[in-house]
């Protein structure tokens, strides 16, 4: 049965209903509350993260720290309970600390204004009208948490399954309605979707030993797990704590081999095949070593053809089609069990030392999103090839199509592995343009250094008097100008160097 | 030094074009390695090269305008910048540009130089050094106790957030809801900080040592959109400032082209430089090199006095206090130059020898550097 999430603002019945629909269901119940004590026990001052979030943060660093703490014990606490048994989850958004895991039912409930209004104010025993300003601001508070600590809108309805409105339906109703929505089959766990849970659990449980570890507990490392694999990457700076790293997770539970490697920075690749003896592969590899980043892989498997969608003359997927969420099985079945190039290209990035993980998820676009992390800072998302089994005009319509969606989603710039291959090579019509840009620069300077008397007068002396606009018109024109030419000739040869 | 045009621009020889290249190339290793402008250390360099303190700030001006220019668009790309915050500061930060640029006009022709470097120049030389001295001795001073800070781990250890947070409780309507950076600001506070920063940009070009922490403590703007919007900001601000300095006669274009030949290529290094020295060390050396630029005008500063007739002390005193300025802020340029250049290839040559990744299979039961 699928975990089942429920959304809603104080005193909104969101609750009552979360309460009765574990108990109608048999399930067991958790609320934010629980994952709140736990988070204070790992030393996490939720309340202090609150009002400081909430007060404007001013010390980014610290927060965006003890953010990723808390995300951690949270998902931790939830993955537990919900190993255990079937669960019912009361809080914010709380579907967020499992994005990928497809066997989940999220729920946003909209509270009748008026029974709310009257409950806040016989719980905290205020007149009506301090109570109502007193709900406005405790839910804008709220909602900058949730902005701040998942960044996406509470209220938005696309971001749920279902949304309940208690002013029109009893909360009687509304349970029984999710009691049977709980059942079909949509929301059902799937091997793949328990591997995924398996997985954030995993990185939760990676993040919280390191730390605690007092010598890594401010450090910069992003953590990624996948079928039992820990991938922790760390600042060059901090390289003196890679052996500690290894040390710390060296007895984590559930954990086969842990991997640390050194990155200023993360590249996401998406595609669908990894080849590591591809053009593509030495590019984005190329890449990385010049950025000194980690290249995080992540497999993605497109949901099936559209209806009316031209399909391409390659054999058709099997009969077993994705239920969609991360399943590390699929492309196997696709291409056969003999083709295991994903693992040889992550232990190609391993040899490198630029493994920064690797993941595979299938399913529509959301899916996709959903499996991105929001918390690790990628400076570059690279989109492959993909939609293989579409004609060649599909495929680069439905990839250019892909990667605007991510761009507009994804805080880092989106590039297709073409894109990449000629950014990072300078082509005869980038020499150009810098051949070009070196002589207009050449001649400007010239000008400018073998007439300064001229020059000077215009800019301060007899001709400046007699029209001192044509100084400011002389700056406004040539200050950009040489900016631009000599930014974009030194671009070139930063990249001819490979030091871009 | 000969001057020209009544001393309002130096005569440029290779020596001294080399020494504006090189200053520079410093300007913009510190300005990518702190992540700040560099007029802190470009502009007293040029006064110490004998330019009048008003053409420095007008010529630096003119050559952080299309770096702002290139920056803004890159941070624009990355949607870091609030437009809707940019607009606002920008609105009081032309007026404060424009009563910097007339203060500042009115100072140098004012005179008091009677002759001497940048004749005519030295009550605004005076001024600009003493805003100078007040505004970077503070912004120093505090990165300086925050970079020497113990660092436990544990929350209190910081800066004293008591007026930051008085005044970012500050609710004066209207309120402005800014959506990039997700905070909602009285606009009045808004308004006030680009009058501020655009006074500051336009009497010393140092703008944005305010207007990013300002952002960043007072309303709560990410480190990343408030350094967008500034540059966002500055890049009409100042080509406002440079276009109004050009029309005041103060912009030496050579100067500014010399400058940027050095500073963009600085700033690529000063870049790298912070992927690979401790955080701490950056601020270390970013408000070492403040502090030092700081009393390099502080000793300049009698000098001034003296043309002035406020001081009286002997001729033969002067050039000594001038080579001591020159001195005291290019080792700080320099020094702080040397210790990233060390730091960058220092990190390059251990890159290449910590070059896999550490791996611990634990079910073979060994670890192992491959």
């Amino acid at each position: 049965m699928p975990i089942i999430f429920i959304s809603s603002l104080p005193f909104g019945g969101g609750e009552r209903l979360a309460r009765k629909l574990a108990e109608r269901l048999g399930y067991g119940f958790l609320s934010r509350e629980d994952v709140v004590a736990k988070a204070t026990e790992y030393g996490v001052p939720v309340g202090k993260l609150e009002v400081a979030m909430v007060k404007r943060p001013a010390v980014q660093e610290r927060l965006a720290r003890l953010k990723e703490r808390y995300l951690a014990v949270a998902t931790s606490v939830l993955c537990e309970r919900a190993r255990e048994g079937d669960l019912v989850y009361y809080g914010r958004a709380g579907h967020y600390l499992l994005p990928g895991v497809s066997h989940v039912l999220r729920v946003h409930v909209i509270p009748d204004p008026v029974q709310r209004l009257e409950t806040a104010a016989q719980r905290i025993k205020l007149p009506e009208e301090k109570a109502r300003k007193f709900l406005a601001e405790v839910d804008e508070d709220i909602r900058a948490w949730v902005r701040f600590v998942h960044g996406v809108n509470l209220d938005d309805p696309t971001r749920y399954d279902y949304v309940v409105n208690l002013e029109r339906t009893s909360l009687e109703n509304a349970a029984s309605v999710l009691c049977t929505v709980a059942g079909l089959p949509d929301y059902q766990p799937t091997p793949a979707s328990r591997k995924v849970m398996e997985d954030r659990l995993l990185q939760a449980r990676a993040r919280i030993q390191l730390v605690l570890d007092e010598a890594l507990s401010e450090a910069d490392l992003t953590v990624r797990a996948s079928d039992g694999i820990v991938t922790v990457t760390y600042m060059p700076r901090q390289a003196h704590l890679a052996p500690r790293i290894a040390d710390v997770l060296k007895d984590l539970p559930e954990c086969r081999e842990v991997r640390c490697t050194m990155a200023s920075t993360n590249i996401l690749w998406i595609q669908e095949r990894f080849d590591p003896a591809s053009e593509a592969f030495r590019h984005v590899t190329e890449v990385a070593r010049r950025w000194g980043a980690a290249v995080e892989l992540l497999r993605y498997a497109p949901e099936g053809p559209e209806e009316g969608e031209e399909a391409a003359p390659t054999p058709a997927p099997p009969a077993g089609k994705a239920e969609g969420g991360v399943e590390d099985d699929l492309p196997e079945a696709q291409a056969g069990k003999a083709d295991n190039s994903f693992e040889r290209a992550l232990d190609a990035l391993v040899q490198e030392g630029r493994s920064g993980g690797g993941r595979t998820v299938a399913g529509g676009r959301e899916r996709l999103l959903g499996a991105i992390s929001i918390t690790v800072p990628y400076s570059l998302v690279v989109v492959g090839d993909l939609f293989l089994d579409k004609s060649a005009a599909a495929r680069t319509r439905m990839t250019r199509e892909l990667a605007m969606f991510l761009a507009d989603h994804v805080k880092a710039p989106v590039l297709s592995t073409a894109d990449l291959s000629s950014r990072l090579h300078v082509g005869k019509e980038e020499v150009l343009k810098a051949v070009g840009a070196g002589i207009v620069l050449l001649l400007i300077f010239g000008l400018i250094f073998s007439r300064q008397e001229g020059l000077l007068s215009v800019l301060g002396g007899e001709a400046h008097k007699a029209a001192p606009w044509v100084a400011s018109l002389l700056v406004a024109f040539l200050a950009p100008v040489v900016s631009v030419l000599y930014g974009s000739l030194l671009a070139s040869a930063m990249k001819w160097l490979k030091m871009d | 030094m000969p001057v020209l045009m009544n001393g309002l621009f130096i005569h440029l020889t290779w020596a001294n074009a080399l020494v504006l290249v090189l200053l520079g190339l410093v300007g913009g290793v510190i300005s990518g390695f702190a992540g700040s402008g560099a007029a802190f250390i470009m502009t007293p360099g040029m006064m110490n090269l004998h330019v009048p303190g008003v053409v420095a700030v007008g010529s630096n001006m003119a050559h952080r305008f299309g770096n702002n220019m290139m920056g803004a668009r890159r941070h624009a790309g990355l949607g870091n910048v609030d437009k809707r915050l940019s607009i606002l500061l920008l609105v009081t930060a032309l007026v404060g540009v424009q009563v910097a640029v007339w203060i500042n006009s009115r100072l140098f022709k004012m005179g008091g130089g009677e002759g001497h470097e940048g004749a005519g120049g030295a009550m605004s030389n005076l001024y600009i050094s003493l805003i100078f001295i007040g505004v970077l001795s503070f912004v120093g001073s505090f990165m300086l106790r925050d970079a020497l800070r113990p660092r436990d781990g544990k929350e209190g250890g910081g800066p004293s957030m008591k007026l930051a947070n008085m005044i970012s409780n500050i609710t004066l309507p209207p309120m402005v809801y800014f959506p990039v950076a997700d905070v909602r600001v009285s606009l009045w506070l808004v308004l006030l900080l680009g009058l501020v920063v655009g006074f500051l940009d336009g009497t010393v070009a140092i703008g944005g040592f305010l207007g990013v922490p300002a952002m960043i403590y007072l309303f709560g703007v990410p480190t990343t959109v408030a350094t967008g919007s500034e540059l966002f900001m500055a890049m009409f601000g100042g080509a406002w400032g440079a276009i109004s300095y050009a029309y005041q006669g103060f912009v030496d274009l050579r100067l500014s082209c010399l400058l940027l030949l050095g500073s963009l290529m600085g700033v690529y290094i000063g870049a790298y430089g912070t992927k690979v020295v401790k955080e701490v060390l950056v601020r270390l050396v970013a408000s070492s090199i403040i502090l030092l630029c700081v009393l390099s005008r502080a000793v300049a500063v009698p000098v001034y006095l003296r043309q002035l007739h406020y001081l009286q002390f002997r001729e033969e005193w002067e050039p000594w206090l001038k080579g001591a300025s020159t001195a005291i802020l290019f080792a700080a340029g320099i020094g702080g130059t040397g210790l990233v250049l060390f730091h960058v290839v220092k990190a390059t040559l251990e890159r290449r020898k910590v070059h896999s990744t550490l791996l611990v299979r634990k079910a073979e039961g060994d670890g192992r550097v491959s």
